[in-house]
């Protein structure tokens, strides 16, 4: 018991010292219980203790309605302190705990004021009174104060960090009920909301260090109570303890009074249930990685039993300065207001769309953990935002753009607060002549029409994705009629761009970088004939491509050009080759990556189609034709130094070898292995 | 302790001492105590910075309410972290002087600067309000 002893030595002397302002958070009311901050908190942890640990033992024990007559409990006789708990824990920790629940019965006697708050047993404390067993917490009533009394304003920050949380409340974690009342059920709401798990396991982490710091905290349980007094269906009795509302699911509220004489395992047991802790006073880990933890009704009490008391003496030595007496002005549930609203906003039925950098971010780190981890993946992975689905029920335009007004009129409400107004582009009337006069202006309405394909673009690929396979044949299909009308909408705007000279078609975007990106995205959705077109304007035009650059976007589109050769038939692929094998092409082509990859490609699509057996129906000339352009490549690839191609096909010595004697054919590898660095050329 | 992760949120940031740089040029240091869905911040405690060359002054004001759209910036200040900087701390009425001389000293450049390109024939408009377009 020595440790009890100092501690109450300890609890004497700190007591004084609690700055007398902690009065003004109780709204100025009653004076009494000023200076028992600390011990007023320790007793509500003790009461959360006790409540959860009748909760998770089944303890029974006489339910009351009546505050008066939880008083009268508290005048049973003591029964004898605690025998050490057979748990391997230092007795010095019963001993502290089992004393509290006959504590209060020297302080109930005096009268319970119970203010209409329920707050559960806590007597009047006068000053100076101390706990015989100093390990004894002492149960305070608190003071009511104004936010007490309103149900609407309630402090969740302590109930939340309670342990108490089963494993069956993760189930109904997922809907939060807009319905509820705000004095009711906040801690359901707040625990539906699935996404504070390292919230949860932040706080549990902290322990008796920090309540006492605050009186703050003790207003807490007591709003609470009112709120559950007010608001809840479930609580039916006054004296709630701040433990109770927790425990909604369990149904569990036979145990309205904290102090009562429990068994010596209890009180052990007790402790382990993490006090309120002010968010002031926690110290957010640095990892946001953190996941939440129910933890186990028993095994975890130990450690944390023991976090608490060493916290608690703690307290007693720790400065008033570090005290902030204006902590949680901000309550809990403020907070989680906040947050939902949050959530409401970022909510969207096509988050890929509308959050398109988180997703994809979040995405490459699950693969990346996916891959590197796949043994300890569950315990690695990253908090994801899952915005719960709150109905939304006011449906309304944001912005409203009146036509003709030079601005835009924003709406702002709850949920959509300072929708940002977009400039409105100013339609600009130029006559087509003039236009075209412009090169400047020419290129910016190239660089804008490819911006407004682009657009286009992506709700096409968006429809690609969203074809899952819960569609119904017909809404697949209309699907699939729209994003086609949309795809020959963007074949059509980029093929017949109004420029100056008939220039080619196409060519102005792939000359833009941009373009180049767009037509590799759109390829794919291109049917054959279409993408075939596009194949021949860019080998056709390949020099100019080739030399005009600067950024070294071609190489995007190599792979979608790559799967339409793939599809070609031999005397497409001659025509596509013609192009290709004029003098300067072919010179210029050995030179640039793409140009050589697409050499190589077309040269390997003929390889395969002339070895694959399938009838060819060639067109006159194919093949005369097409060996002569082997003949012309052979002797271009052998002359020149080559670059490394983006892809080398495994069939291009096969070619060569049918066609060539073997000393051109060991020319052409070792020149064209010199550009790979590598053997890539089977023999 | 982000309760929203992926997102930024200033709810982590409650009863920490922050700084705050206003539209205005108003630099506030103080603890924030609450704010709401428009970023409007609640501070208490706060203190009016005014930087003047290498000195400083503070002016007690109390409890301040912030209008969100009038943040330019807002970061924590860590208050163990040690303070060595070079300024110098210096009154109220001090520092209020030196403002006055700085904005003083500050027109009468503008002065000469408009003078200068009235002669040349030039007139640029004063931006007032940068805010304003």
């Amino acid at each position: 018991m020595s440790d009890s002893e100092k501690q109450q030595e300890a609890e004497k002397e700190s007591l004084p010292q609690w700055p007398e302002n902690g009065g003004e958070w109780s709204d100025g009311e009653e004076v009494t219980n000023m200076d028992c901050g600390l011990l007023q908190a320790m007793a509500e942890e003790d009461d959360e203790i006790n409540v959860h640990n009748e909760e998770t033992f089944g303890m029974d024990h006489d339910a009351t309605d009546d505050p008066s007559v939880v008083v009268l409990q508290f005048e049973d006789p003591l029964p004898p302190p605690p025998t050490p708990p057979p748990e391997p824990k230092p007795s010095s920790r019963s001993s502290p705990h089992s004393p509290p629940k006959q504590r209060p019965q020297y302080f109930l006697r005096a009268p319970p004021v119970q203010r209409g708050r329920g707050r559960g047993l806590r007597g009047g404390l006068g000053r100076g009174q101390m706990f015989e067993d100093p390990a004894v917490m002492r149960t305070v009533e608190g003071r009511p104060s104004i936010k007490t009394l309103d149900s609407a304003i309630l402090d969740l920050g302590n109930t939340l960090s309670q342990k108490t949380f089963e494993d069956d409340d993760s189930a109904i974690m997922c809907v939060i009920d807009g319905h509820r009342g705000r004095g009711q059920h906040l801690t359901s709401n707040f625990r539906d909301v699935p996404c504070p798990a390292s919230y949860y396991t932040g706080r549990t982490g902290e322990l008796g260090g920090s309540y006492p710091r605050t009186t703050f905290d003790q207003r807490g349980p007591s709003q609470m109570h009112a709120s559950m007094v007010v608001g809840s269906p479930i609580f039916s009795r006054q004296p709630l303890t701040p433990r109770q509302h927790y425990n909604q699911t369990g149904g569990f509220m036979h145990c309205p009074s904290t102090p009562r004489s429990l068994p010596s395992k209890m009180m052990q047991l007790r402790f382990g249930v993490i006090s309120p802790r002010p968010s002031a006073f926690y110290s957010p880990s640095s990892n946001p990685v953190q996941h939440f933890r129910y933890p186990g009704p028993v095994t975890q009490l130990h450690p944390q039993h023991k976090r608490l008391l060493s916290q608690k003496q703690r307290i007693f030595q720790r400065k008033t300065e570090d005290w902030d007496p204006y902590c949680n002005l901000m309550t809990a549930k403020e907070k989680e207001w906040i947050t939902r609203l949050q959530m409401i906003q970022l909510q969207s039925e096509n988050p890929y769309h509308e959050d398109y950098y988180y997703q994809e971010y979040y995405r490459r780190i699950e693969a990346k953990m996916a891959e590197e981890e796949l043994g300890i993946r569950s315990k690695r992975e990253p908090p994801k935002l899952t915005t719960p689905y709150i109905m939304k029920t006011d449906v309304y335009a944001p912005v409203v753009h009146i036509e003709g007004s030079l601005g835009q009129v924003a709406v702002s409400t709850c949920y959509s607060p300072r929708r940002a107004i977009s400039a409105v582009n100013a339609v600009h009337t130029l006559g087509p002549l003039e236009e075209q006069k412009d090169i400047k202006q020419q290129r910016l309405e190239v660089l804008s029409k490819i911006e407004k394909l682009f657009m286009v673009l992506l709700e096409v690929e968006e429809a690609e994705r969203m074809k899952t396979p819960l569609m119904s044949e017909a809404e697949e299909r209309s699907v699939m009629e729209k994003s086609q009308g949309k795809v020959e909408h963007i074949y059509s705007q980029l093929q017949h761009h109004s420029t100056l000279d008939s220039g080619v078609e196409f060519l102005p975007f792939l000359l833009v970088s941009k373009g180049k990106r767009l037509l590799a995205r759109l390829l794919p959705f291109l049917k054959h004939d279409t993408a075939l077109k596009i194949l021949s304007i860019v080998t056709s035009n390949l020099p100019a491509l080739m030399s005009r650059d600067p950024e070294a976007a071609l190489p995007v589109l190599y792979p979608p050009l790559r799967n339409v050769i793939g599809g070609l038939a031999f005397s497409q692929l001659i025509g596509v080759l013609k192009d290709l094998t004029t003098y300067e092409s072919l010179a210029l082509a050995c030179q640039n990556k793409f140009g050589l990859s697409l050499l190589y490609a077309l040269l390997s699509q003929g390889e395969k189609l002339l070895s694959s057996g399938v009838p060819l129906e060639p067109s006159i000339g194919d093949f005369e034709t097409w060996t002569d352009t082997i003949f012309q490549v052979a002797g271009q690839l052998s002359e020149s130094s080559l670059v490394e191609p983006l892809l080398m096909p495994s069939n291009l010595l096969t070619l060569f070898c049918r066609y060539l004697d073997k000393r051109t054919v060991h020319q052409l590898k070792s020149n064209m292995e010199s550009a790979t660095g590598y053997l890539a050329l089977a023999s | 302790m982000n309760y929203v992760p992926g997102t930024a949120s200033l709810i982590d940031d409650i009863d920490k001492k922050h700084l705050v740089l206003l539209r205005d040029g108003r630099t506030l240091i103080g603890y924030l105590r609450s704010i709401d869905q428009f970023a409007n911040l609640v501070f208490h405690q706060t203190v009016e910075r005014i930087h003047v060359g290498k000195k400083f002054g503070d002016i007690p004001r109390g409890i301040f309410i912030v209008r969100g759209e009038n943040v330019v910036l807002l970061g924590e200040i860590d208050v163990d972290k040690p303070c060595d900087t070079v300024l110098q701390q210096v009154s109220i009425e001090e520092i209020l002087e030196e403002q006055r001389l700085q904005q003083q000293s500050k027109q009468e450049t503008e002065k000469v600067k408009m003078l200068a390109l009235k002669d040349r024939g030039l007139s640029i408009p004063k931006a007032d309000n940068l805010d304003e377009y």
